[in-house]
């Protein structure tokens, strides 16, 4: 039998590069590996031909404002394969930048608009707070760290749910308690870190659910994770 | 009050801070003469016969300034300079008042001074220099800065507040962008490479401007040599790398020194020779000939005394233990340590190595960028790895997530040190790779065991 393979859509790894975060593409694609199965990187890039539909699951990293304007007018192009392969139950993770853009969108601070895709029912407005430091939320996938670095305020409406609410940390606005946000198995989040390395069972969560839509896997193999506890509560433990 | 007043003050507080060992007086006489004069910057700097250079950029300040002073300095040139570190305004206050006699004369007539990108805006309006040298601009302690358009915007902002003459690299889409801040384009050089051995590493995935700085599209390169460093030009026709004025040609990497000729636009070419391994170094001498070039210094004085220049406090520092050989290698940011991968430890077998990873300020807090590094381009090296410092662990997952495995993790730095020297073999060598702070921490460390230099300059 030919190796059972997973493939990632990385969305705009060129613009949207500069805070780590393609660790989580390393984690995702290491710990399938290490697993038996197969992983494949499609990264999309503006203008590129991208066929969403074949992907099983979605990234989408932190970037610059400059990347994010070409990029939020890009992205439109995929927004009902987007919002189809959520419906389908495709894990999607997308950090930062990206977040902001399967949202509403961005309105920053100058007043431009950066248009988004509406996936997560949030909108997100510059301000001249930049929001910094370590951030612990509690989810349910356990308690999650990282390292929030934005200065938009992301706003939920009524009824969308968050990722989870804020141990230590802005989250999403720095005042409503709540980071990121949820739809199906699509997750958006501020938390750079990057968030999957140190935060195993999120990582494994979405690995799962990946390998269960293409070949009904229903459980995985567990891993040693010792490391990564060890780097998660060392973490845990610096100040804000 | 008057300005010999607050010289005095200044200079009162340099001296006891020295007496009382508080190092070698670093930023609080600055600090406090600020306070008392938020003017008093600026009227030092006029006491600056030939005025003052600024030399700022991500990676390379203080290797550059260093290479530049050692060249104007065996030229006969009295200088002002701050030290490595003190780079924001206070720094260089300190620095001018270093120099002032109590009667608030100035001895030296060119101030060389390094600045942190984000100083920029406040420094070059105090100092009017009468040339900025752009470097480079890397994504760097984004904690600190936000963005790296915005570090962008404040070094642009600095070079509006003068008339200075601008040195900017040409491979570097973002630093030549910096050309519309100029006062006129006449003031605008560059300097750029023509090729770079070897060219980029295969899994370097720093790339942090890349885009059009008009249009934001991806920029079409020809040559990439590490980063956004390369020959580039935008789809659409905005905007192209522009052509250099003085050029690096026929480079020649060795382990401990690299070779180059530089081009200056005319049938003479300048062959240069320095003492220090890395593309990056090259970058550096050729931005201080650059500089030099510009204050007309004789090119054959140019060349002899890079070729004596050395490298900054801890940037490529051989230090020697009961014959054991230590590298220490400053790493800042995923740029800078690809760089010391593919200058250090890339073309080698089976040597020894230290991470040393601290998130303090200095340091940056977020540590994240080391995600961004190339460690699997060390696959099929042999090499055996430590992991130090307080986020050990997180160089340690790293570590496993590149498949690399490592023979140890100890935050504790001193500990890590004096175990990793232990076992080191009579001349062997061992390479400390050490984030800011944990670089202070290994230093101290090793000058317990023999001398370190507390050189700052």
């Amino acid at each position: 039998m030919s190796q059972r393979t997973v493939s990632i859509l990385h969305l705009y790894p060129r613009e949207m590069n500069i805070y780590g975060d393609r660790g989580n593409i390393l984690t995702l694609v290491q710990r399938l590996k290490w697993r038996g199965f197969g992983a494949e990187v499609v990264e999309a890039g503006i203008g590129d031909e991208v066929d969403v539909p074949e992907a099983d699951i979605v990234f989408g990293g932190g970037g610059q404002d400059r990347g994010q304007i070409a990029v939020g007018i890009d992205l439109q192009r995929h927004a009902q394969s987007l919002h189809d392969a959520c419906i389908r139950c495709v894990p999607m993770l997308t950090i930062c930048g990206t977040y902001q853009l399967f949202g509403h969108g961005f309105t920053t601070l100058e007043g431009q608009e950066i248009p988004g895709i509406s996936l997560f029912k949030a909108q997100t407005v510059g301000s001249t707070q930049r929001m910094i430091g370590n951030e612990i939320v509690d989810t349910d996938f356990g308690r999650l760290v990282g390292f929030e670095n934005h200065s938009g305020r992301t706003l939920l409406d009524a009824g969308q749910a968050p990722l989870g609410k804020v141990v230590q940390g802005f989250g999403n606005d720095g005042q409503s308690g709540y980071e990121g946000a949820r739809l199906h198995n699509a997750f958006g989040a501020y938390l750079h870190g990057p968030v999957l390395p140190k935060n195993p069972a999120f990582a494994d969560f979405l690995i799962l659910q990946a390998l269960k839509n293409k070949y009904g896997v229903s459980e995985l193999e567990p891993l040693d994770d010792s490391v990564e506890q060890a780097a998660a509560k060392s973490a845990m433990n610096r100040p804000q | 009050m008057p300005t010999i007043l607050t010289i005095w003050i200044a200079k009162v507080i340099l001296s006891t801070s020295r007496r009382l060992g508080r190092g070698s007086g670093g930023a609080l006489p600055g600090l406090v003469a600020e306070r008392i004069d938020s003017d008093i910057g600026r009227k030092l700097a006029r006491k600056l016969g030939e005025g003052s250079i600024i030399i700022t950029g991500t990676n390379g300040k203080t290797t550059t300034a260093k290479m530049l002073r050692k060249v104007l300095e065996d030229s006969g040139r009295q200088l002002v300079a701050n030290r490595a570190g003190s780079n924001l305004s206070r720094g260089i206050v300190s620095a001018l008042i270093e120099h002032c006699t109590w009667t608030g004369r100035l001895h030296g007539e060119l101030g060389i001074f390094e600045v942190d990108e984000a100083a920029m805006p406040a420094v070059a309006a105090m100092l009017q220099p009468q040339l900025i040298l752009v470097l480079n601009l890397f994504r760097d302690q984004l904690d600190r800065y936000g963005e790296l358009d915005t570090t962008a915007a404040l070094v642009g902002q600095g070079i509006a507040s003068t008339k200075a003459q601008l040195w900017l690299n040409s491979d570097d889409p973002l630093v030549a962008s910096l050309a519309k801040y100029a006062s006129a384009p006449a003031e605008v050089r560059y300097f750029g490479l023509s090729h770079a051995p070897g060219g980029k590493l295969r899994h370097d995935a720093t790339a942090d401007s890349t885009n059009c700085p008009i249009c934001g599209r991806a920029l079409i390169y020809t040559k990439t040599f590490f980063g956004h460093m390369g020959h580039y030009s935008c789809p659409q026709g905005h905007f192209d790398r522009p052509n250099p004025q003085l050029v690096a040609e026929h480079l020649k990497l060795e382990d401990d020194e690299s070779k180059f000729n530089l081009n200056f636009g005319t049938t003479q070419t300048l062959a240069i020779s320095i003492d220090l391994p890395g593309v990056y170094n090259i970058y550096n001498a050729m931005a201080a000939a650059a500089v030099a070039q510009s204050l007309e210094i004789p090119n054959q004085s140019i060349a002899d005394s890079l070729a004596k220049a050395e490298a900054a406090y801890g940037r490529v520092e051989k230090i020697s233990i009961d014959g054991k050989q230590l590298y220490l290698l400053l790493i800042k940011n995923p740029t800078g340590f690809n760089q010391v991968i593919q200058t250090f430890l890339l073309n080698k077998k089976q040597q020894k190595v230290v991470f040393l990873i601290n998130d303090n300020f200095a340091d940056g807090r977020d540590v994240s960028w080391l995600w961004d590094v190339a460690l699997e381009e060390l696959h099929g090296c042999w090499h055996q790895y430590w992991s130090s410092g307080i986020r050990a662990q997180d160089m340690a997952l790293r570590l496993k997530y590149a498949d690399l495995d490592y023979e140890g993790v100890n935050e504790n730095v001193s500990e890590t040190i004096n175990n990793f020297i232990a076992q080191l073999s009579e001349d062997e060598t061992g390479y400390l790779i050490p984030t800011y702070t944990a670089m202070r921490e290994v230093r101290k460390v090793l000058g317990t065991k023999t001398l370190v230099s507390e050189d700052w300059l």
